[in-house]
């Protein structure tokens, strides 16, 4: 490469060319005060910020669940009528699916992604503020709309004709899908960050074969992402046009040619993949957490990677097994029964994986690791319900009953919830600079383990004995009772365990134990720094030379000579992650906020006129104009935010007293 | 203080005008994301096509006489058709031009890109009454009209673009940054004329075959 002539590597004794921390965090703070807090480009401001936002919800969410397992607790129960409770099965799924789930994951991954990568921001930092504050929109929109009694009642699906204009008049379905419309421009704007991330900001030395498992399931989901929204967005932006007044159009309107059928493709060829858009990042917290507690390296790298990509594949080719009830040619049957027997094989390979490099190393049973456990557990159960569903005459019997409740909880829960927490446990650390309680953590898995199997194992049986799904109610003569009461009091216990972990962080944020740069001893960049990290996330760019840097790179040099007086990051080649060139970020700014409530505005307005669309594209082209006309921020914001003019980058010359990271 | 190899990357350039750079890469994954929309909306064209319609288009009833055969019209999305392709022409000397950092080319250029990319807005919302239909006549209008509308969306995302672009040249000149996002807009626009052609085909020569 020519480029290699514009490097220099030396050793330097002494007096190596200084980065300057109190420079550095001049240049990377964000500004003080709530304005501050507005305008951040942070990525670790904007990931702390999804997770708390989509764990707020995963409490709303679980909050109607356990009104939902109230209503069911006994037969005939008059808790909740029939319109409250299809509000609330919906705004529950809705929840789960579209603010919890997938922008939880998505905030781990630009939280943790550039310090994995080993530097200081995702490429697109406002664009990245922007992807946050649309999600919220959305948010805010569904359970406003709840509280206003007009929630979305027509299911997380809201599948046509239910949903269409005849049999859904009102705008509770509008709401729905404008919502899915901004929680999914975040999703696509997360995936264009990380995604890019991966490509051109990772540390030198980090080739393909070195890239963290973590950092992979994040890229891969970030791919999946990118072909599987535009489908949801399609369904529910056209069923919006569908039934909006002066629109009318005849998508889903059989009498016109329509089809109700096409929606369904539409949402599951979504469907199923978003099931491994939320699966594949947990499977990348269990292989950061079998590694760091097993102390070994892990094993089968490898094919963890290939079953990871192999996953995201096939992912895509399975939808219309959740239309086994439709009417499906028998070719068509058979395909995606095998291609749904399929999936089994890389997850058993990553389960295989885990379970070598646990039984083969020194595991320590932290609370992390306990998660992982009970997610190996719980996961192998719903996959082999999984297996049972993806056999069309099985699939029948039980379709659109509580067994496909039990098994869906499984997966998504056991499978994503499960190395959630143990993810929480492991980053906390990270994040706040202490840990959280040993004690309290085992007594939040103990709990959560026992009350989720309570809850869901009966509703396997519940489904055998045709107690189908989205009923506010059942009959005394069904015998359904005695097991709807113990997955009540199962739920009642998982409250008790989410209460116990909402304990632990808030006692362990103000007095845990101080965790230091590397609590547990693991391998990956993130515990190369401080916990919690300064702005700019590594006083010196890190190079690494193996895939666990910490473990094992000894004395890898660092990078100098990035400006120290703009917010600048080095690029790197796509493969090999050679030094490229230098990029500047931009700074903090308001505009992404403002284009955040121009867009979110526009089709928020859409749900009641269409004229919304066209007016607010005006407003988000001239907010995207001031954007792109750099220095026109709002002067009163420029306090404090440092906007250097671009200068030739020189290393620092002043010298500090800390020896490089 | 121990001794520690450092590598220094100050003599690195500061900006890459192609694949280098993050721009290119972040503009390029959101026309993946585009490309999926218009293939989905194109999977339901021909969903439509094969589950639900004997005959395509269906026939006008809505019209008297009744029209048995209301293909789209051919003239205008032609026209049409061939100044968007024209317009990368001009594009293609921006693009160029750009490595060449020819502050004056450029600009004048894109001027031209742009003010073809008007006469393209304007004859496309005369291409929609070459379609027979209105949108709420039926599913085939329906989704004809929603291709031909998402389109029209990225034109005019696209001519305003160019125009921020050629604003920015002629108030405060051109530097190195800046040519590289022109060149960016510029593969905006040659993926707009790109899909436009395999969409002109599906729309107007599709129910002729």
């Amino acid at each position: 490469m020519t480029r290699t002539s514009h490097l220099q590597i030396r050793d330097f004794k002494g007096d190596i060319p200084r980065a300057d921390a109190e420079q550095l965090e001049r240049v990377w703070s964000r500004p003080k005060g709530l304005l501050g807090w507005l305008v951040t480009t942070n990525h670790k401001d904007i990931g702390k910020r999804y997770i708390v936002t989509a764990f707020i919800f995963f409490l709303c969410g679980g909050l109607l669940a356990a009104l939902m397992r109230l209503q069911l607790m006994k037969p005939e129960n008059s808790f909740l009528g029939p319109d409250l409770y299809n509000q609330f099965f919906t705004v529950h799924g809705t929840t789960m699916m579209f603010l919890f789930a997938v922008p939880i994951m998505e905030g781990m991954g630009i939280y943790l992604v550039p310090l994995m990568l080993g530097t200081r921001n995702v490429p697109f930092p406002r664009m990245n503020t922007f992807g946050y504050y649309i999600y919220l929109l959305g948010g805010i929109l569904l359970f406003v709309s709840l509280f206003l009694n007009v929630g979305p009642d027509a299911g997380w699906f809201a599948y046509v004709p239910l949903s269409g204009p005849h049999y859904s008049p009102g705008k509770r379905v509008d709401i729905w899908s404008q919502m899915i419309t901004l929680t999914e421009i975040a999703a696509l704007v997360g995936a264009v960050e990380i995604i890019t991330a991966v490509f051109k900001h990772r540390a030198v030395g980090m080739s393909l074969n070195r890239i963290p498992m973590f950092v992979w399931a994040q890229v891969v989901t970030s791919f999946m992402v990118i072909f599987a929204m535009p489908s949801i967005m399609l369904a529910s932006g056209v069923l919006a046009m569908d039934r909006l007044a002066h629109v009318n159009t005849h998508f889903f309107n059989p009498a016109e040619g329509g089809d109700a059928l096409l929606y369904q493709h539409l949402f599951w060829f979504f469907g199923h993949p978003e099931v491994y858009i939320i699966f594949i990042p947990a499977t990348g917290f269990v292989s950061t957490i079998v590694e760091t507690f097993s102390r070994r390296k892990m094993f089968g790298y490898l094919g963890l990677v290939l079953s990871l990509v192999s996953t995201a594949f096939i992912g895509f080719g399975l939808w219309v097994h959740h239309m086994f009830a439709t009417p499906v040619a028998e070719l068509g049957q058979g395909f995606f029964t095998g291609a749904s027997m399929l999936i089994a094989i890389p997850s058993g390979i990553q389960i295989f994986c885990w379970l070598t490099t646990l039984l083969t190393g020194k595991p320590q049973l932290k609370t992390p690791l306990l998660w992982v456990l009970g997610f190996i557990a719980l996961f192998v159960l719903g996959g082999l319900t999984g297996i049972m569903l993806a056999s069309v005459s099985l699939d029948l019997q039980v379709h659109d009953t509580f067994f496909v409740v039990a098994h869906f909880h499984y997966v998504l829960i056991g499978g994503a919830v499960f190395p959630l927490f143990g993810a929480f446990y492991y980053w906390f650390p990270k994040w706040t600079g202490r840990m959280l309680s040993e004690g309290l953590g085992k007594l939040n898995f103990w709990l959560f383990f026992i009350g989720f199997n309570l809850t869901f194992f009966p509703m396997h049986i519940l489904g055998l004995h045709g107690m189908t799904r989205r009923i506010y109610t059942y009959v005394v003569e069904s015998g359904w009772g005695n097991l709807n009461l113990l997955a009540t009091i199962g739920a009642g216990v998982m409250a008790l365990s989410v209460i116990v972990f909402l304990t632990n962080v808030f006692v362990s944020r103000k007095s845990g134990v101080i965790a230091g740069a590397n609590p547990w001893g693991a391998p990956t960049l993130e515990w190369g720094t401080a916990s919690p990290p300064p702005p700019y996330g590594f006083l010196y760019l890190p190079t690494v030379q193996s895939r666990d840097p910490l473990w094992s790179d000894k004395d890898s040099p660092v990078i100098v000579g990035l400006s120290n007086t703009k917010r600048e990051v080095l690029n790197t080649t796509i493969l090999d992650a050679m030094p490229e060139h230098r990029y500047e970020l931009a700074i903090d700014s308001i505009w992404p906020f403002a284009l955040a409530l121009a867009a979110g505005g526009s089709f928020i307005g859409a749900v009641f006129n269409a004229w919304a669309i066209p007016i607010g594209a005006a407003l988000s082209f001239l907010v995207l104009s001031l954007w792109f006309w750099r220095g026109n921020e709002p002067k009163f914001l420029l306090e404090g935010i440092q906007h250097t003019p671009s200068s030739p980058s020189h290393p620092s010359k002043r010298v500090l007293e800390e020896t490089p990271a | 203080m121990t001794a520690r190899s450092v590598i220094d990357v100050s003599r690195l350039p500061s900006t890459e005008m192609d694949h280098r750079s993050p721009i290119w890469w972040g503009n390029n994954l959101l026309l993946v994301i585009e490309t999926t929309m218009f293939g989905l909306i194109v999977a339901a064209y021909f969903y439509f096509r094969v589950v639900d319609f004997h005959q395509w288009p269906p026939p006008r009833s809505s019209h008297n006489p009744m029209m048995l055969v209301p293909n789209p019209a051919l003239t205008i999305p032609t026209i049409n058709l061939a100044i968007l392709l024209l317009s990368c022409f001009p594009a293609y000397i921006v693009d160029r031009a750009c490595f060449r950092k020819q502050s004056v080319v450029v600009t004048l250029n894109l001027l031209i890109t742009i003010a073809l990319g008007m006469i393209c807005i304007g004859l496309r919302f005369l291409e929609f009454k070459s379609l027979q239909f209105r949108w709420d006549e039926n599913a085939y209008s329906s989704v004809v009209w929603t291709i031909l509308g998402i389109h029209l969306a990225h034109l005019i995302t696209g001519t305003c673009e160019n125009a921020l672009m050629a604003a920015w040249a002629l108030a405060k000149g051109l530097d190195a940054k800046h040519f590289r996002d022109i060149r960016i807009t510029t593969l905006y626009w040659f993926w707009i004329a790109g899909i436009w052609v395999l969409l002109y085909v599906m729309i107007y020569w599709f129910p002729r075959w």
